[in-house]
């Protein structure tokens, strides 16, 4: 603009920088309160919480007086002489690395199936995705009652065809698969979100593969799960997520198992992680520790190991996803 | 062979071998798809079977009731308060659900379609809240619903859903992105404010990723154990239904016949839900996925 | 048409406020009675004598409403004190949290209850009194105790061929291969005598149940565990290792699982499943009211081959009762409890009612008590020099759960060398209950 436009149009312009800044005032306002509950929410439920368990981590506090500063002394206790970190650990990572490859390679599996197939698919969905709607409460109990040993339909149809059942929940080898096995029962949800992931890859990729001569099983590896690969990521992380917090099963399975073995009349006994500490989940003893004992600040440091692991977890597979995850466009 | 009748393209004639041997291909799928439905309903069915057992057959080793004892259905609700467990279940249920519609909805519209400064930040915070379980707050957020006095009751259950749901503000964000700028800037020619815009116009057109969000955070309450456990185990008059069943025992002993009866009676709700709702529930599913 | 709407509206309001105005003040004026809440571990037919006991003494005093609530344990005793919604009078069957209860706070303190009233604690027996403190504070009163005796089925005895009840630990070993009735590849028909830890009461896994038979103690004198130096132990789980190698671990666990919960009525050894075992003194009234016809017998439990003085000897333990920090009608609690703990009207008619020991002097010799003959084989029990108890520590029962966890393991053939394990299970022990003094975890 030469000097002349510019000084003539300058008030015209002021006045529409300052229009500008009042609809950026208002909108920030509106924001604001949009924004609200969430703020509100996050300082209060996720903010504050972390702040205090770190705070409690160091602390003795068992609710009946103040917090008792000790210092390093949970973290000691949790490193060096707790009997029941180890074994926690452990089970939490078979987790990870047993039972959630086989529940998105299971998913796949039938999602890939239910992708073939031509008729009664609707049929097929709603019967594979039902139970995972089921309260895992309620399914956990029938489980554990269809796989008892000696009157359960599982063994006794075992039997029938003459082989000696394990002795699944009660026992500390077949305790983890079991829960497995419920937990493949559940996989609907993932099923689904398989499934319209690989109805979505486009067809000419199918087509111009087949032109080219490859076969299902090379259709498979170049193409779909390519194609599907962010998809992959997704359940990869969220069944990870939901293994860190591994509880209601674990605990509703070993409380009515152990009842099973007639220790149910008896209060003494602690029935968490039946049979013989098998199914002690990292949340499980955080569970123990917090709210059976009450002893808040060594649960808060077991919740600050648990925050610290899980956030690596998360970044190393989404780092290592950078390698074979191939996003279609620029979406993400 | 037949000549191809009158269509835009000329199919490829298939020759007879190929043909077969993608008959025979899509009889096995369908063959597998058969035992794999086979092995998800079988459980269903053993725990209906149980339920109409008496509790000695329960315990021995007949896979068949003989008589079918439908009492048994009656029996449970004599043997558990199991409506004041559902009222208590309802109440968390659409009391949280209604929670976290009001207070995501207006979060995820501000996260999608306003532009402000920081908008990225928190977003991504908000995707870090989802990643870590709840688990990880739990012990905190007791010690502070115990100082307030509330614990044994709903507040502590009910009252975080209505700041706001990590999972539900991700999913109505991503839909809310994929609505196109000109149906609002129909409305915002036509002189509506925000608000108003996010009332009439988006609720409309984003029904599905409502109707979805509901639903989960419906489920989800629904079916949970853990949060319940923690505040309501000690009042045994708030119990929701999921405590309930899993403490459902006789005096003395855990009847199974009645136990799985009381499991069927539980996962009913949802299921008939599902029934109803059915396409907003895969829909949903779906949104998820392919959006996340 | 809306004046007269609203007019209505306005009527209705003011007449409910009066009405409902009128009925509260009516009902404060009849009623003054403080609703004293106890809760209890009984249910069902326990809970029921219970409750009547209370309700005699409802009757007699109108300042108070005894309401209880029955088929409380541990955790919710521990999770009611923490968020502050406490009953007024509180009981529990884990005498060995005493400990824990007391160091805590979490139970008041009795003593200024009792110099005030002049009441003597000697009126219990030296164990009900040992149970109920920690550390010279008193926390809890002793309310009826139990004691672990052997039950035999002699119908089975009979048609065995065996004369009495064993007296050894091999003799029990022997009778117990003798009276198993075995079904098709193994599996236990009829079992002579379950050792599997964790199946019924008196397999406790904590192993709290068997250590009087072998004289065998928790701590030393310096108050540290001693599971690995006193020989008593490895005794102990060498021969409960043995006879579970016998029927088969595998066994063991499938008649478990078919076995019926331990307070049902098809109880394995009610219903002739099990041909010995050994239990508490309140078996006597749950076969008395479920299966009055069994032909079964009561004797002191088997005991080491290497002790056989201490024959007539068994565990003790007992219900311990006291007030929850946070109470609301302190007095009216404490008035209740004297009553229970002090009284020998109620403790003999409960004695009675569910077959538990009476824990003062004079109500075991009161002459409301009904003599029953098997019963008085687990009073003979009771007050013999050699029963124990558990050690009383500051962590409350927490060392049960570290020895469950070993024991369980060991029966199952998982837990390797002995004396190693025991060595390293001592270490655990220590560790933990250093921690609990000091003030840490657990």
């Amino acid at each position: 603009m030469t000097e002349t436009a510019a000084a003539a149009a300058a008030p015209f312009t002021l006045e529409r920088r300052r229009a500008r800044r009042r609809a950026a005032w208002r909108r920030r306002r509106l924001v604001l309160l949009l924004m609200a509950p969430w703020l509100i929410g996050f300082s209060a439920f996720f903010g504050y919480p972390l702040v205090m368990s770190v705070y409690l981590s160091f602390t003795h506090y068992d609710l009946l007086s103040s917090p008792k500063w000790i210092g390093l002394a949970n973290y000691k206790y949790l490193f060096r002489d707790d009997p029941q970190v180890g074994p926690a650990v452990k089970n939490t990572l078979w987790l990870i690395g047993i039972m959630v490859p086989l529940q998105v390679l299971f998913a796949f599996g039938v999602a890939l199936m239910l992708a073939r197939a031509k008729r009664g698919v609707g049929f097929f969905r709603t019967i594979f995705y039902l139970p995972a709607l089921a309260p895992p409460v309620a399914a956990t109990m029938a489980f554990v009652y269809l796989l008892n040993p000696a009157t359960g339909p599982v063994n006794i149809i075992l039997e029938k065809l003459g082989i000696s059942g394990p002795l699944w929940f009660q026992s500390p080898q077949w305790s983890k698969p079991s829960l497995t096995l419920l937990s493949l029962w559940g996989v609907g949800t993932l099923m689904i979100i398989f499934l319209a992931a690989i109805l979505d890859a486009p067809r000419q990729l199918y087509e111009s593969a087949e032109l080219d001569g490859a076969g299902p099983f090379q259709r498979l590896r170049w193409v779909t799960l390519p194609t599907i690969s962010p998809v992959i990521l997704f359940s990869v992380v969220i069944s990870v997520i939901a293994a860190l917090q591994y509880f209601t099963q674990a605990y509703v399975a070993a409380n009515i198992a152990a009842g099973q073995a007639s220790q149910a009349g008896d209060q003494t006994v602690n029935n968490l992680g039946y049979p013989e500490g098998s199914t002690l989940f990292y949340p499980v003893l955080l569970y123990e520790q917090g709210f059976k004992f009450f002893n808040m600040g060594y649960a808060s440091a077991l919740t600050v190991l648990l925050l610290a692991v899980a956030f690596t977890i998360t970044v190393l597979i989404i780092r290592h996803s950078r390698r074979w995850v191939h996003y279609a466009g620029a979406v993400k | 062979m037949s000549v191809a009748v009158a269509q835009p393209f000329v199919r490829r004639k298939v020759p007879a071998a190929v043909r077969r041997k993608r008959f025979l291909v899509a009889v096995a799928n369908h063959s597998l798809l058969i035992v794999a439905a086979v092995m998800f309903l079988a459980p269903f069915f053993f725990i209906v079977l149980t339920a109409l057992m008496t509790n000695e057959q329960a315990l021995s080793s007949h896979l068949w009731p003989s008589p079918f004892r439908w009492q048994n259905f009656v029996d449970v609700f004599h043997q558990a308060p199991i409506w004041r467990w559902t009222l208590y279940t309802m109440m968390y249920a659409v009391l949280a659900t209604l929670g976290v519609l009001v207070s995501s909805i207006p979060v995820a519209y501000a996260l999608s379609r306003i532009r402000w400064r920081g908008r990225n930040l928190v977003f991504a915070t908000v995707l870090i809240a989802l990643m870590l379980p709840p688990v990880v707050s739990v012990v905190p957020l007791y010690v502070m619903w115990s100082k307030l006095h509330l614990v044994g009751n709903l507040g502590p259950l009910i009252i975080p859903n209505w700041f706001g749901d990590a999972f539900s503000i991700f999913l109505l964000r991503q839909f809310f992105m994929t609505i196109p700028e000109e149906y609002l800037d129909a409305a915002r020619v036509d002189g509506c404010g925000e608000l108003r815009i996010l009332v009439t116009v988006m609720l409309r057109l984003a029904k599905p990723a409502i109707a979805a969000v509901a639903l989960f955070s419906f489920l989800y309450t629904f079916n949970d154990f853990f949060l319940p456990n923690i505040y309501l185990r000690e009042n045994p008059a708030h119990w929701v239904l999921q405590i309930g069943l899993s403490e459902f025992r006789s005096l003395h002993q855990v009847q199974w016949n009645l136990t799985m009866a009381a499991t069927l009676l539980v996962m009913a709700p949802v299921i008939i839900l599902f029934f109803l709702a059915q396409r907003a529930f895969v829909e949903g599913v779906t949104l998820t996925g392919v959006k996340g | 048409m809306r004046r007269g709407v609203i007019a209505a509206v306005v009527l209705v309001g003011v007449a409910a406020a009066v009405v409902g105005g009128t009925a509260r003040s009516s009902a404060h004026a009849g009623t003054k009675a403080d609703t004293i809440t106890v809760w209890v571990g009984w249910s069902a037919r326990e809970l029921k004598a219970f409750k009547s006991i209370a309700a005699e003494y409802d009757k007699k005093h109108s300042d108070v409403n005894i309401k209880v609530v029955g088929g409380i344990n541990d955790d919710k005793i521990t999770a009611a004190i923490r968020s502050g919604n406490v009953p007024d009078v509180v009981s529990s069957f884990t005498s060995a949290n005493v400990g824990s209860y007391c160091k805590s706070g979490a139970w008041l303190d009795l003593k200024p209850f009792l110099s005030k009233d002049k009441l003597d604690v000697n009126v219990f027996p030296k164990t009900s009194q040992y149970y109920t403190q920690y550390n010279g504070k008193r926390c809890a009163l002793p309310f009826l105790a139990d004691v672990y005796g052997f039950y035999y089925n002699k119908k089975m005895f009979k048609a065995a061929g065996l004369k009495g009840p064993p007296k050894t630990m091999s003799q029990l070993t022997a009778y117990a291969k003798k009276l198993t009735k075995r079904g098709a590849n193994g599996s236990i028909k009829v079992a002579g005598y379950n050792p599997f830890l964790g199946f019924y009461a008196g397999n406790a896994p904590d192993l709290s149940a068997y250590a009087p038979l072998f004289g065998a103690k928790y701590i030393d004198g310096g108050g540290k565990s001693q599971l690995s130096k006193d020989p008593a132990w490895g005794r102990l789980l060498r021969w409960q290792k043995n006879l579970v190698d016998f029927y088969g671990y595998k066994n063991l666990q499938k008649f478990n699982a078919g076995a019926a919960d331990e307070f049902s009525a098809s109880h394995a050894f009610e219903i002739g499943k099990l041909a010995m075992m050994i239990d508490g003194e309140w078996r006597v009234a749950f076969v008395q009211a479920e299966h009055p016809g069994l032909d079964y017998g009561t004797a002191p439990a088997p005991v080491d081959d290497a002790h056989p003085n201490l024959y007539g000897a068994g565990y003790v333990n007992g219900t311990i009762i006291g007030i929850p920090k946070g109470v609301k009608h302190k007095d009216q609690a404490w008035a209740l409890l004297k009553y229970l703990t002090f009284n020998a009207h109620p403790l003999a008619l409960f004695s009675n009612a569910i077959r538990n020991v009476p824990t003062t002097k004079q109500s075991l010799n009161s002459p409301e008590i009904k003599p029953d003959p098997r019963f008085k084989t687990f009073l003979n029990i009771f007050s013999n020099p050699n029963s124990k108890t558990s050690p009383i520590t500051a962590a409350g029962n927490a060392y049960g759960t570290l020895i469950q966890a070993f024991a369980v393991k060991w029966q199952a053939g998982h837990a390797g060398d002995l004396t190693k394990g025991l060595q390293k299970l001592d270490k655990q022990i220590d560790a933990q209950l250093k921690q609990a003094q000091a003030g840490g975890v657990p």
